[in-house]
């Protein structure tokens, strides 16, 4: 099966500004220590961890929006280590649709505008703008909120919209970090619900975040994280992946 | 990109305060400069029109050497067949009439006492026609037809130190071609006030006649040209330029910008203040916005990071910072224009006068003009300096590291 993304041997530490300069040791906090993933097209994945695990820095790094300390990331079959900026911004634009925890919707564009957005950095034409926004919009079953503000929308909406604006532009993957902290129950199970259905009908591949346990009921494949360290990955315990 | 642009347009309507704040500093900065410009415009419009009827006219035609005379023998370089030369322009279409001039130096004397003057030789008719103004300050004009004696008008400083008045007779001594000493007695029928001191005090003004007869001389100094409308003279200029070649004296045509000496100063005074205006207004703008968009970028981090992460170019978030601050820029000189138009239709229909200037005895209307190019120059600056000021956060937001800029509440 085709690969969408390859983890390899990946370890990224921050820097700490207020250490002190005679302890070398504790100049850096490690957020992520040699961490292995492989993601193939289609797959359905969770990254698990309670707070301060490293969720969000994984997916960053494999959004292109953070580079590794050491080892490297394949995206789609790019080298992102070998990328310069600008084409990690053409990669992120053309290759990966992302949704936030805060839902990050423009809030003087309409629903419609704000899943626009990604086929407007495309150059993409108007006519063709149109017809993918409504089926976006259509898919995650908002078409009747189309010309409404965010803040007119409840969470939940919101959070759709911010799905439908981040498959689009049919991205080879689909990143979403912790997109339910925000929602309530009832919402977030709707929400990975929603996500599980496009990843079976559209094929694409997902990637969330969460330390909700709950939300982990359908998922196929579960990454756990610790202190930064990947402990378990469901994949590899069945067998059945990999 | 229109979509882009709608961006930018409502973003500008985000922080309604903060936008509130800006326009109205951005259209104060420009209706000020509309109004002291206006206001500058009226004062220098004024002085241009007072001088050129108080005798400059529009333009003036004197022969080439006449800027080498001899001032004793003012005549030796004047204009020889001046009554040709004038007929030959006065069919000029903007052309109200001609004036023609003798200006001269010479003494007065009463007998006991003898000072220099500065003198004016004029066709009263001549003057009257082309709607030029004496300034008298009391006694009448000088009769163009005179009966018996010679008149003259003299300046009030001259009138006092010759300690004479009204009625009073002079004696008028000037230098004639063949250098012989001339002599000509006069009577004072008027005396001059023009408001410059300097000038009453040497002043004397007879007729034309009067003067060829004491010069020995059927030659005039200088032909004063009067126009129907001081915004034709470069026009009136280019037609008159080729009358005056081909003949048997080398002519020159100066037009009244060329010889008024005293408005092109005060002119380039309010020149001088408006660019400084200009310049405060600029640069207040420029640094009060740049606090401003500052903030309103600040404000915006995560959404800046949000685009930054879907992959948007930087050059588009600087892009839309620049352009939101522009629009900005636009919006304020629209309402600044707005706003000083109003103010100055308001301040011209109020009647307002200021106190009277130094010499000067009545009070001076308030009044403001409008000069198209003043409005251009104040919004270019309005919106230039908000251009310039949103350059700082512009690069700003689009250095915005992602992943801080995500997690920034
Ligand atoms: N820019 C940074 N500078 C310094 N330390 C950082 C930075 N980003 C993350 N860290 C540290 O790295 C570790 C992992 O952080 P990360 O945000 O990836 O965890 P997380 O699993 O997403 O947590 P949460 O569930 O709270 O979102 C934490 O200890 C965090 O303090
Ligand atoms: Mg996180």
């Amino acid at each position: 099966m085709e690969e969408i993304v390859n983890v390899e041997a990946v370890s990224r530490r921050f820097p700490l500004d207020n250490s002190p300069a005679h302890h070398p040791a504790h100049r850096f906090v490690s957020a992520l220590t040699h961490a292995n993933l492989r993601v193939t097209a289609g797959e359905f994945l969770a990254i698990a961890g309670p707070s301060g695990s490293g969720k969000t820095t994984l997916l960053n790094l494999i959004g292109c929006i953070d580079q590794p300390t050491t080892g490297r990331i394949l995206v789609d079959g790019v080298d992102t280590s070998q990328l310069k900026p600008a084409g990690m911004s053409k990669l992120r634009r053309e290759r990966i649709g992302f949704v936030f925890q805060t839902f990050n919707l423009i809030p003087v564009f309409t629903a419609a505008e704000n899943v626009e957005y990604p086929l407007l950095i495309q150059g993409v034409s108007s006519g063709e703008r149109r017809e993918r926004v409504a089926q976006a919009l259509e898919s995650v079953g908002l078409s009747s909120r189309a010309n409404q503000r965010p803040d007119l929308l409840s969470g939940g909406e919101r959070q759709r919209v911010a799905v439908a604006r981040a498959i689009v532009h049919r991205p080879a993957l689909v990143l979403a970090d912790e997109p339910t902290a925000n929602l309530d129950t009832h919402n977030a199970t709707q929400l990975i619900d929603l996500m599980h259905g496009l990843n079976r009908s559209l094929g694409l591949t997902f990637i969330f975040s969460t330390h909700d346990a709950r939300l982990l009921e359908h998922t196929e494949r579960i990454i756990r994280l610790t202190d930064g360290e990947v402990v378990s990955d469901t994949a590899s315990e069945g067998g059945s992946r990999g | 990109m229109a979509k882009f642009l709608l961006l930018a347009f409502r973003n500008i309507f985000r922080n309604r305060r903060r936008t509130l704040m800006t326009l109205f500093m951005v259209g104060g900065g420009v209706a000020g400069l509309l109004l002291a410009g206006g206001y500058f415009a009226f004062m220098t419009h004024g002085l241009r029109e007072d001088t050129i009827n108080s005798g400059l006219g529009h333009m003036q035609i004197f022969t080439a050497d006449h800027f080498n005379r001899d001032e004793n023998r003012v005549l030796d370089t004047g204009i020889d067949n001046w009554r040709q030369v004038a007929a030959s322009v006065k069919t000029g279409s903007h052309v109200r009439g001609i004036a023609p001039r003798i200006d001269f130096y010479g003494m007065v004397s009463n007998g006991t006492k003898a000072a220099g003057f500065m003198g004016s030789a004029v066709d009263p008719e001549a003057e009257k026609s082309l709607g030029f103004i004496t300034h008298i300050e009391s006694g009448r004009n000088l009769d163009p037809k005179p009966s018996g004696e010679v008149e003259a008008l003299i300046g009030n400083g001259l009138a006092k130190s010759m300690n004479v008045g009204i009625g009073d007779g002079l004696t008028v001594l000037a230098m004639t071609s063949d250098g012989a000493l001339n002599g000509v007695d006069v009577q004072i029928v008027g005396i001059i006030n023009s408001g410059a001191a300097e000038r009453d005090a040497r002043y004397l003004r007879i007729t034309l006649p009067a003067a060829q007869r004491l010069l020995q001389s059927d030659r005039v100094t200088n032909l004063v040209v009067g126009l129907d409308s001081t915004d034709n003279t470069d026009r009136a200029y280019a037609e008159m330029m080729p009358h005056l070649n081909g003949l048997s004296q080398r002519l020159e045509l100066k037009k009244w910008i060329d010889l008024a000496t005293y408005y092109k100063q005060v002119n380039s005074m309010f020149n001088g203040i408006f660019l400084f205006m200009g310049i405060i207004v600029f640069f207040m703008v420029l640094m009060s916005s740049v606090n401003t968009l500052l903030m309103s970028m600040f404000e915006r981090t995560r959404e800046i990071g949000t685009m930054l992460a879907m992959g948007t170019p930087r050059a588009w978030i600087v892009a839309l910072f620049m352009v939101e601050a522009t629009l900005l820029g636009v919006m304020g000189a629209v309402l600044g224009l707005a706003a000083g138009n109003l103010l100055g239709a308001l301040l011209n229909s109020s009647g307002l006068h200021m106190p009277p200037p130094p010499g000067y005895s009545v009070p001076m209307p308030f009044r403001v003009r409008y000069v198209p190019l003043e409005m251009v120059g104040s919004s270019l600056l309005v919106i230039v300096s908000l251009a310039l000021a949103s350059i700082l956060p512009a690069v700003r937001a689009s250095r915005l590291r992602i992943a801080e800029a995500l997690a920034h509440v």
